[in-house]
């Protein structure tokens, strides 16, 4: 139990400083450290693939995407600080995330969940067993998660394809030029 | 298996249809009719098995009864209707069809639900295909409407799940049809948990204080997406949120229940109000929108029957209404510019047809006798008596009054003369969207003047009281 709330507080710590740090570098590296905190708690549950699966997807691959983009998008640039145009709202937010935060830590740290009603088997959280559940009982989610990945692969495709005449902008076209008179302005 | 078939077949037509658009790439409309023949195709199936024995499958995690089969018929109404209305246009994409399909099979899950994980991936699964159609028009407004839709909706699902794990934690079980048997639950961790989830849920359904995004996210979005949103996002939300409590926490019904009260009248009252000063038709429907929420939340307050099948049946006039709305708008904003209010003016006089069915859609919102948007109140309100909750009634009859004045105000300006002078755009009427706008008149008219046999449909599938957790 002090072993969570010990991570816990760790991966506290790196999450708000993914946000607050001002360097994105330093953002992607408490990333890191908010999953490799995530991996101990897949460890304490019994769920040892999840745990080794974690830490190589995420610390190891997608973090290293994210700091190859970071590197290459921002090198030398100054980050400027977005005007807060609502004033008092970050105060409203901090304070009664705060709050609820603070509610819901104190209820869940003062009542213990409930136990299972069956017992886990012994092969939970191997390989086998992930296994087992995922093309058995969970297909179903199996099948919509999949097809969730595929929405988003699609999205990436749709979002970053050139600019075609036929999506003409319409902030750049004043209306009733045609997408022919488009195209051959753009052609001159 | 038998009864996955639905699911299967918008499946396979989303998959299908992507291939087809890669290996096929000069067929520009073979996606979209691919898509089209599923969708049918399944709605048909889902007619065909509407005797079943109501059951659990894939081990408790989907329920197929009545409830999730109309639900099923709702949503693909939506998905059908959305794809007609964006039928000749090919400045969505070719794989609007593909992102629709996809789109649609998260309601249909959302309708069959029977675990909270279900529930998490079918909102999931009907949200990103959304964001990403959102932007699909390819405008400044539309980057800005899926960025919002998009951070929000992230927020929103992080809310949901968080209420998840403490719903688990008090339960010891995802399978929320098994809820009504447990007896040891924690309830230190399940009213923070359910309260966490309705938090996630009212996010997608756009409950008064969660509905801010609604309409910037509606007036970026292309009209056909929205129409998806208005219609498809708010059947399958609602019917999550009815199944969720009025089901897994049935016998629990004295705390959610007031807090839905409440909930139900601010979102019908502050969303007409709201629509009242809009002077863009869209952000108007948005906020129009926010306010049958409301409506939509008295029949789940009023936890009974009555209310479940006052709710399932507003579902459909709305919906018709929003088809007709949309489909009209979609056919006068031409290229895409925003429609104003001011742009309606005159417009009995040059488009009477055009005219015509948009003050059905308006009254039918409206509540006016003789449209299915009335007698869906009516069921409403009468729900709100039986279960001896006059405030609801007095919401009931507030939201309606209030939405009037709104819906009101472009009909009026519809009439005002114009000057001849003034140049009409031309209105290219296509096969598809008249079959959308003849489908939504007569279906409101038809609800209004002959509710009966749709009455019958919603009193069997409002009836999943009975179904045991395994």
């Amino acid at each position: 139990m002090v072993g969570i709330f010990i991570i816990g507080i760790l991966m506290l710590v790196g999450a708000v400083s993914v946000v607050v740090v001002r360097q994105p570098v330093h953002s992607a590296l408490a990333l890191i450290g908010v999953t490799i905190g995530l991996a101990m708690i897949y460890l304490i549950l019994q769920a040892e693939f999840l745990a080794v699966a974690q830490v190589i997807v995420y610390a190891g691959a997608i973090m290293v995407l994210f700091l190859f983009v970071v590197t290459l998008l921002t090198a030398g640039k100054e980050e400027m600080e977005a005007e807060d145009t609502l004033s008092g709202q970050r105060w409203a937010g901090i304070i009664t995330g705060l709050v609820v935060g603070l509610g819901l830590a104190v209820v869940i740290a003062t009542h213990s969940p409930v136990k299972l009603s069956t017992a886990l088997s012994g092969s939970f959280g191997g390989l086998h067993d992930l296994g087992h559940q995922l093309w058995g009982p969970y297909f179903a989610m199996l099948a919509g998660v999949a097809l969730m990945l595929l929405t988003g692969v699609i999205g990436v495709l749709v979002l970053n394809r050139p600019d075609q005449v036929n999506y003409k902008s319409r902030l750049d076209l004043p209306s009733g030029v045609s997408l022919v008179d488009a195209e051959q302005e753009g052609k001159k | 298996m038998r009864y996955l078939i639905p699911e299967v077949v918008v499946a396979g037509g989303a998959l299908l249809a992507l291939l087809a658009i890669v290996l096929v790439p000069k067929a520009k409309s073979l996606g979209s009719w691919i898509v089209l023949l599923a969708l049918l195709a399944a709605g048909i199936d889902a007619a065909t098995m509407w005797h079943v024995t109501a059951s659990l499958f894939m081990s408790n995690t989907l329920a197929i009864d009545q409830y999730s089969i109309l639900v099923t018929e709702l949503v693909l109404l939506a998905g059908v209707s959305s794809l007609l209305l964006a039928w000749d246009a090919d400045r969505f994409g070719d794989e609007f069809p593909v992102l629709l399909a996809l789109s649609v099979l998260g309601m249909m899950a959302l309708g069959a639900a029977a675990n909270l994980m279900v529930i998490f991936i079918g909102i999931e699964l009907l949200s990103l295909p959304l964001y990403i159609l959102a932007a699909s028009s390819r405008t400044q407004a539309g980057g800005e409407a899926a960025l919002k839709y998009l951070l929000l909706g992230a927020f929103s699902s992080g809310i949901l799940l968080f209420g998840m794990a403490l719903l688990y934690g008090a339960t010891s079980t995802l399978s929320f049809v098994a809820y009504p048997s447990i007896t040891s639950a924690n309830t230190w961790l399940l009213w923070p948990g359910l309260a966490l989830v309705l938090v996630g849920i009212s996010f997608k359904l756009a409950i008064v204080p969660f509905h801010m995004w609604v309409p910037d996210v509606y007036e970026g979005s292309p009209t056909p997406v929205t129409n998806l949103m208005a219609f498809g996002t708010k059947v399958g939300a609602a019917v999550i949120l009815l199944r969720l409590l009025a089901f897994g926490f049935y016998t629990q019904d004295g705390s959610w229940g007031t807090l839905i009260g409440y909930l139900a009248v601010l979102t019908m009252i502050v969303g007409n109000l709201l629509a009242l000063p809009q002077m863009s038709l869209k952000r108007l429907l948005g906020y129009s929108g926010i306010g049958h929420a409301g409506f939509l939340l008295v029949g789940i307050a009023t936890h009974s029957v009555e209310g479940a099948e006052a709710m399932m049946f507003y579902l459909l006039p709305y919906g018709l209404a929003v088809m007709a709305v949309f489909g009209v708008l979609r056919l006068i904003e031409g290229n895409g510019d925003e429609v104003t209010v001011g742009d309606l003016k005159g417009m009995a006089y040059r488009r009477p047809w055009l005219a015509a069915v948009l003050i059905v859609g308006m009254l039918s919102f409206a509540g006016i006798p003789l449209t299915g948007g009335f007698v869906g109140k009516f069921f409403l309100l009468q729900a709100a008596l039986f279960a001896s909750q006059p405030g609801l009634a007095v919401g009931i009859v507030v939201g309606t009054l209030v939405g009037l004045f709104a819906y009101l105000r472009p009909l009026q300006t519809m009439f005002q003369r114009t000057e001849p002078s003034e140049k009409v755009q031309k209105v290219r009427w296509t096969v598809a969207s008249v079959v959308v706008l003849t489908v939504a008149v007569v279906g409101t008219i038809g609800l209004g003047v002959y509710p009966e046999p749709f009455v019958h449909i919603v009193s069997h599938s409002a009836d999943f009281y009975w179904l045991t957790g395994g």
